[in-house]
């Protein structure tokens, strides 16, 4: 199959450089021109196209080298916080590169940006599939979720950036991980810490239900995913439920949903999308005069809200799964000094939590990787029981809830810090424990949703 | 007669013979070596990427062919083809997850060729539905109908009301198994590509027929001339209609059979680009043929994968080449739907019949 393989490219190759130049000529040439000096220039351009397509064909990595393939979003619907990851990604593998690798073997990155299309993302997984790459880094709920029955039967590690919830159930989703808590826990939390901390300070309390809305995009599988979590948790902890507001993740005026809350006159308002529309949000509640509080899921909470929102972020609350940009925890200072070496054109003050949770998701397939690679065996489903789920309480930095997957449970921790926005900065607030606190629930119920 | 070459002039007796599919022993023996490649060859060579490659050209002839239907033989403009593919994707995976199928159905595997069959029958009635505008408008208000097909029916119907049916979240997963095809589970890349290219030869071959008949006939005069149409006795309304449903079920089994591919969907895998992107396939591929529908699929599919191989051995020096090949991918689109209106309006189809000409005549080229 090779040998057909290989006489193949080099038929088109030198069909390529026969027929090619005379294409190439009437099309990019004027007349006039003499037939020789055409003849040098379409060998310019065609032998070193033909070559890359050649090379490109046979691409693979060095004996050396282990592959990762990489899914990023820097165009696309979720590129507002997907272009900080994309840059923590690359700097994080030359870390790990600097640091010798996978037990001497050096990482081969080969990142992709999908704009946030899942097709795209299909392709580009028969793509790494064809690379022969040992896991893949990968992005969005949607491309995620749809990838992830395939990502089983192929045994692929998948460490992707969407935190779902259904990713976390190793009976469905063996091969889907990630270096942090999940969206229905980082909910459940959230309602949780504001149901404890401002709501016995309101007015109303203990006069009336407190009531509680959702606004997210209904089309985006990453907003969406979490939204039986968190009104599951509404309804046990008492909450009145109103109905949920279609605000799209390219959102940069939301009066209308914000009009339709004010109809049902929220206590408590849930964002599930990323900053921008967040902001855009939280702003026009501001504007409008809503008067409720507001959550927001991870991805929409990092130190671009209270720079886009203003005033209006004030009080806002938000769960995070790692520690935020330049914050003084063990290996941060390796993430901005390889932010300035990487990426000196992006100031520091640029720099956004989402780097730092790309930095955790491959601190965390390293560590995985070089316990697989210990046991002398590089497959996925090494890398998966030898390397992810050998972890008991491992300790990655960057403020990072220490990690063990087991054979029966992918989440990480059962308690998520949840912070609030106060003076224009982001500030500790609780850390609710919703393992100690609901633990037969936490256990059987929650998993995998 | 010859029976290996058509000699010069029509010697046809009959209108089978001027009708016939196979001609000359020449043209059936290229038929059997495209079969042979089809089914044999490209199996055989073509690894897990390539066939997926392979499955995603087809996925495009599927929905382009609906479209070239519309615009290339009917006149219609359509730019809202992407909401048919996403009803059939959805009447199919809700069937097969909801519909409660007697066992024996499932059991001899056949809930998802009807799934399939059902869907296409769906989407074919809503484009109908949005087809009944073109009685009325042409032009540029039909353009704004079929766009309002695409928003209605993927970004507020199916967004926000079939998406919720059974509560499970926006993306509707399939579980491994739930795909079969007589007693074959389709769940690899291979079982697709042949599925794929039996359905597109089918709706290929099915196309072909009907663009022969009566109906065929009255769809290119409705596309020439509207009015001297009807004066000629056709129905246009009618015709239109039925241009309409037939792309829809045609939109409809693409949709269906994408499933099969992805193992979930969500309302993000039809935006309104793709509606966009089949219509620049038909433009590359050439208005008005069915080669063109296949070259523009190959082209369009074919030509960026290629590009993007070009671009990876040069990924260690230039990293950032990799991550900014979309905006490389989009910006080929755009260049080459430019390139082909300028240097050849026709289409890839126009240059394969010139090609065709050359060597049918060669090598007294008069």
């Amino acid at each position: 199959m090779v040998f057909i393989q290989k006489r193949l490219c080099r038929r088109i190759s030198e069909w390529t450089l026969d027929n090619g130049k005379h294409l190439v000529c009437s099309l990019i040439f004027k007349r006039g021109y003499t037939m020789k000096v055409r003849n040098m220039r379409a060998k310019l351009f065609v032998v070193p196209f033909t070559i890359l397509i050649l090379a490109g064909f046979s691409g693979v990595a060095g004996a050396a080298e282990i592959i990762i393939g990489a899914l990023n979003d820097t165009t696309g619907a979720t590129s507002d916080v997907g272009k900080d990851y994309a840059l923590g990604i690359s700097e994080a593998i030359n870390y790990v590169n600097d640091q010798g690798g996978i037990n001497g073997k050096k990482i081969k990155l080969y990142q992709f940006d999908y704009g946030y299309r899942i097709p795209e993302a299909l392709t580009k997984y028969k793509l790494f599939q064809r690379l022969k790459v040992a896991a893949v880094l990968g992005w969005g709920t949607g491309d995620t979720e749809a990838l992830s029955p395939t990502v089983t039967k192929d045994k692929m590690p998948y460490v992707s950036a969407s935190y779902s919830g259904h990713l976390t159930d190793p009976k469905k989703t063996p091969y889907n991980l990630f270096a942090a808590t999940d969206y229905s826990t980082n909910a459940r939390a959230a309602i949780t810490a504001w149901f404890d901390e401002k709501w016995p300070k309101h007015p109303d309390y203990g006069k009336r239900k407190p009531r509680f809305q959702c606004s997210y995009m209904f089309a985006s599988a990453y907003c969406s995913a979490p939204i039986k979590a968190i009104k599951d948790q509404a309804q046990l902890l008492g909450f009145e439920i109103g109905p949920d507001q279609d605000t799209s993740l390219l959102a940069i005026d939301t009066k209308s949903q914000v009009l339709a809350m004010k109809e049902f006159k929220p206590d408590l308002v849930w964002h599930g999308n990323t900053t921008m529309s967040v902001a855009a949000t939280v702003r026009d509640a501001y504007a409008l005069g809503l008067g409720a509080d507001h959550i927001v899921n991870n991805w929409g909470f990092d130190e671009n809200l209270p720079l886009l929102a203003g005033k209006a972020a004030e009080g806002v609350m938000g769960a995070s799964v790692c520690a935020f940009y330049g914050e003084e925890v063990p290996v941060m200072d390796k993430v901005v000094e390889y932010g300035k070496k990487y990426n000196p054109g992006v100031p520091r003050e640029k720099r956004l939590v989402r780097t730092v949770q790309a930095w955790a998701n491959v601190l965390a397939l390293w560590e995985a990787l070089n316990r697989a690679d210990k046991a002398g065996d590089l497959s996925g489903e090494s890398i998966l029981k030898n390397g992810f789920e050998s972890f008991q309480n491992v300790d990655i930095g960057l403020r990072v809830p220490p990690l063990t997957y087991t054979a029966g449970d992918h989440r990480v921790a059962g308690k998520v810090p949840i912070y609030e926005i106060v003076d224009g900065k982001i500030t500790h607030l609780a850390t609710p424990d919703l393992k100690g606190r609901w633990p037969d629930k936490w256990a059987t119920e929650w998993l995998g949703w | 007669m010859s029976t290996t070459w058509l000699p010069c002039g029509d010697y046809h007796q009959s209108y089978q013979e001027d009708h016939g599919w196979f001609q000359t022993r020449f043209l059936k023996g290229k038929m059997i070596l495209l079969a042979l490649c089809l089914f044999v060859l490209i199996p055989l060579v073509a690894d897990s990427y390539w066939l997926s490659v392979c499955n995603t050209v087809g996925y495009t002839i599927l929905g382009a062919l609906g479209v070239q239907l519309l615009i290339g033989f009917c006149g219609q403009v359509t730019l809202g083809h992407a909401a048919f593919l996403a009803v059939g994707a959805y009447t199919s995976t809700l069937l097969i997850l909801e519909f409660p199928w007697p066992g024996f159905l499932v059991n001899w595997g056949l809930a998802y060729p009807l799934s399939i069959v059902i869907a296409a029958v769906v989407a074919g009635v809503w484009s109908v539905l949005f087809g009944l505008p073109s009685a009325k408008v042409k032009g540029f208000y039909l353009i704004l109908t079929t766009m309002a097909a695409q928003f209605i029916t993927v970004d507020f119907i199916i967004t926000q009301y079939v998406a919720q049916i059974g509560g499970r979240g926006q993306a509707f997963s399939l579980p491994p198994g739930t795909i079969r095809v007589g007693p074959w589970v389709i769940d690899s890349d291979l079982k697709v590509y042949y599925m794929m290219t039996i359905l597109v030869i089918l709706c290929i071959v099915g196309m072909a027929n009907l663009l022969r008949s009566r109906a065929g006939r009255a769809w290119v005069a409705i596309r020439d001339n509207d009015i001297s149409a009807e004066v000629m006795g056709i129905n246009v309304v009618q015709y239109k209609l039925l241009a309409f449903f037939v792309a829809g079920f045609i939109g409809g089994l693409a949709g269906a059979f994408w499933i099969s591919n992805l193992a979930a969907i969500s309302p993000e895998h039809f935006p309104w680009f793709w509606s966009l992107w089949l219509v620049g396939v038909i433009l590359i591929g050439g208005v008005g043929s069915l080669h063109g529908t296949v070259f523009g699929s190959l082209f369009m599919v074919l030509v960026l994968e290629i590009l993007q191989l070009a671009i990876m051995p040069l990924a260690d020096t230039y990293p950032k080449l990799l991550m900014d090949f979309l905006f490389i991918k989009e910006a080929t689109f755009g260049l080459a739907i430019c390139a082909f209106m300028i240097f050849e309006p026709n289409g890839l189809a126009y240059r394969w019949w010139q090609i065709k000409n050359y060597f049918n005549l060669w090598p007294f080229s008069y």
